[in-house]
């Protein structure tokens, strides 16, 4: 038998688990670029180092994102790789698709690129790997006539995402993929032609499940919520009870601020309202029996992402309740106003977070017009981080802090 | 709709761009003595025409097309 030429690649191909090295080797047999992919990354593997270069001039006519140039720094060895660029689409809101849709990426990617695809990237876009540089325009046509658009890339606004919503999910408190596809329209040349300092996240999570992670991923998070309090269909926890749940023990007790309390010889649910910081624990355990509140809306947070020029964040509270309706004017007026005071005051690849973080809160919120509140916390149950202004402070001796 | 970017303007977004191998927008407007949104406005305008493009290195920046 012929010894491989990818041994290395060949382990990931062994257990139980679908190997994309396996779907590649297929796709390699009609995609001489899918040959080389192959052998580049078994090069990879055996020399510890990667052998991608990306950046440079490549993109379509008007649009400075949307297509990440990739070469390889061993092109002589791998011709087929050595231009071999990626192009982010924009899915579609909470990533429904028709499978007609799907069909018609899949050829356009066949005829256009290597034919291999990540459905998707962490962004959220449909990301089509591997074409070169004269294929960029036919493949932008192409994806344009089939009623697509690309995402972004480099220093502008990545493609807005949303977890599935109201589409299936009865948790969801705001309309997710409306709300979506609205700033997605709204911010085209945001997204299309990148003038700020570096990239701008924005997810979109219907409850605080935060299924799409934002606070930990986004620039700006905005997570569904409600302002009154979970509603508790009485019969259905005592159902729960009567079924073999320990509501005291996995609900109760493990409620982060105390809000619940639970009275076993009536089998009772109690709710503090005012003490919920909504954390879903109750609800996800007790679906049938609890549900999110009727007065909707979203808390907006800023400055998630594992930043470059200072440590990893999680995102900061800056709205506690917004409501949040078509068309959404409220919001996007105040991304305008984030995005203004942070492409004035940025340094070059200065994420928003890392921004606040260097100037201060307290500016921040001065600069977008926003006005400080308890939930705006710099570590969850620790200190705050607002600081009054000297001025606002009235008669008192106090020395502003930290 | 944002305003259309003044003529004016975008011909002196060229002129710099001309004079130097890439730049941000925001050095263009510190250049030009201008307002950041007014050069963005201008240099959105141009891309669209197809007289700028971007770079990526790291981060975006703009030239001029094909320069
Ligand atoms: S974030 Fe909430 S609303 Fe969205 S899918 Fe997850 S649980 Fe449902
Ligand atoms: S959502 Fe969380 S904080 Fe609120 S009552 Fe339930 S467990 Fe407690």
């Amino acid at each position: 038998m012929a010894e491989s030429r990818t041994p290395l690649l060949d382990e990931l191909e062994k257990g139980p688990w679908p190997s994309f090295v396996t779907d590649m080797k297929k796709l390699a047999q009609r995609k001489p670029a899918v040959q080389d992919a192959l052998g580049q990354l078994e090069m990879s593997y055996r020399d510890k180092k990667g052998h991608w270069k990306h950046g440079g001039i490549v993109g379509v006519r008007g649009y400075g994102g949307g297509v990440i140039g990739r070469y390889s720094d061993v092109g002589d060895v791998f011709p087929n790789v050595a231009e071999f660029h990626t192009m982010r689409v924009n899915q579609p809101s909470g990533w429904f698709y028709t499978t007609e849709k799907l069909r018609q990426l899949c050829d356009i990617w066949e005829a256009y690129g290597s034919g291999l695809t990540n459905f998707h990237g962490s962004t959220g876009d449909i990301i089509l790997l591997g074409t070169v540089t004269q294929n960029l325009q036919p493949a932008f046509d192409a994806l344009s006539e089939a009623g697509f658009d690309l995402g972004g890339s480099g220093s502008d606004l990545r493609t807005p995402s949303a977890c599935v919503g109201p589409a299936r999910c009865e948790w969801a408190c705001i309309d997710t993929l409306d709300i979506c596809h609205d700033l997605t329209n709204t911010f085209q040349d945001e997204l299309h032609r990148p003038m700020w300092p570096y990239k701008f996240k924005l997810k979109i999570a219907g409850c605080p499940n935060d299924c799409v992670a934002a606070v930990a991923r986004a620039d700006l998070s905005v997570i569904g919520t409600w302002r009154d309090s979970i509603r508790i269909d009485r019969e259905a926890v005592r159902e729960y009870a009567d079924g073999g749940l320990d509501v005291e023990r996995a609900v109760v007790n493990r409620c982060p601020t105390g809000a619940l309390s639970w009275n076993a010889e009536k089998k009772e649910l109690g709710l503090k309202a005012e003490e919920c910081n909504r954390c879903m624990h109750c609800i996800n355990m007790m679906p049938k029996a609890l549900c999110p509140g009727v007065e909707r809306g979203a808390t907006l947070l800023i400055g998630g992402k594992a930043t470059i020029l200072q440590t990893a964040f999680l995102s900061w509270v800056i709205v506690p309740f917004m409501k949040l309706e078509p068309p959404y004017e409220e919001l996007k007026d105040l991304l305008r106003r984030i995005w203004e005071w942070w492409d004035e005051n940025a340094k070059t690849r200065e994420r928003v977070g890392e921004l606040i973080y260097r100037k201060g809160m307290r500016e921040f919120l001065r600069a977008v017009g926003l006005p400080p509140a308890p939930q705006m916390v710099f570590r969850p149950r620790a200190n705050p981080y607002y600081f009054w202004w000297p001025e606002e402070l009235e008669g008192n001796g106090h020395k502003e802090q930290g | 709709m944002a305003e259309a970017a003044s003529e004016e303007l975008k011909a002196r977004v060229l002129e710099y761009l001309a004079k130097v191998d890439k730049a941000k927008s925001h050095d263009i407007a510190q250049a030009l003595k201008e307002k950041k949104s007014l050069v963005d406005a201008a240099v959105r305008e141009l891309a669209r025409e197809d007289r700028v493009e971007f770079l990526y290195i790291g981060t975006s920046y703009v030239k001029l097309k094909g320069k």
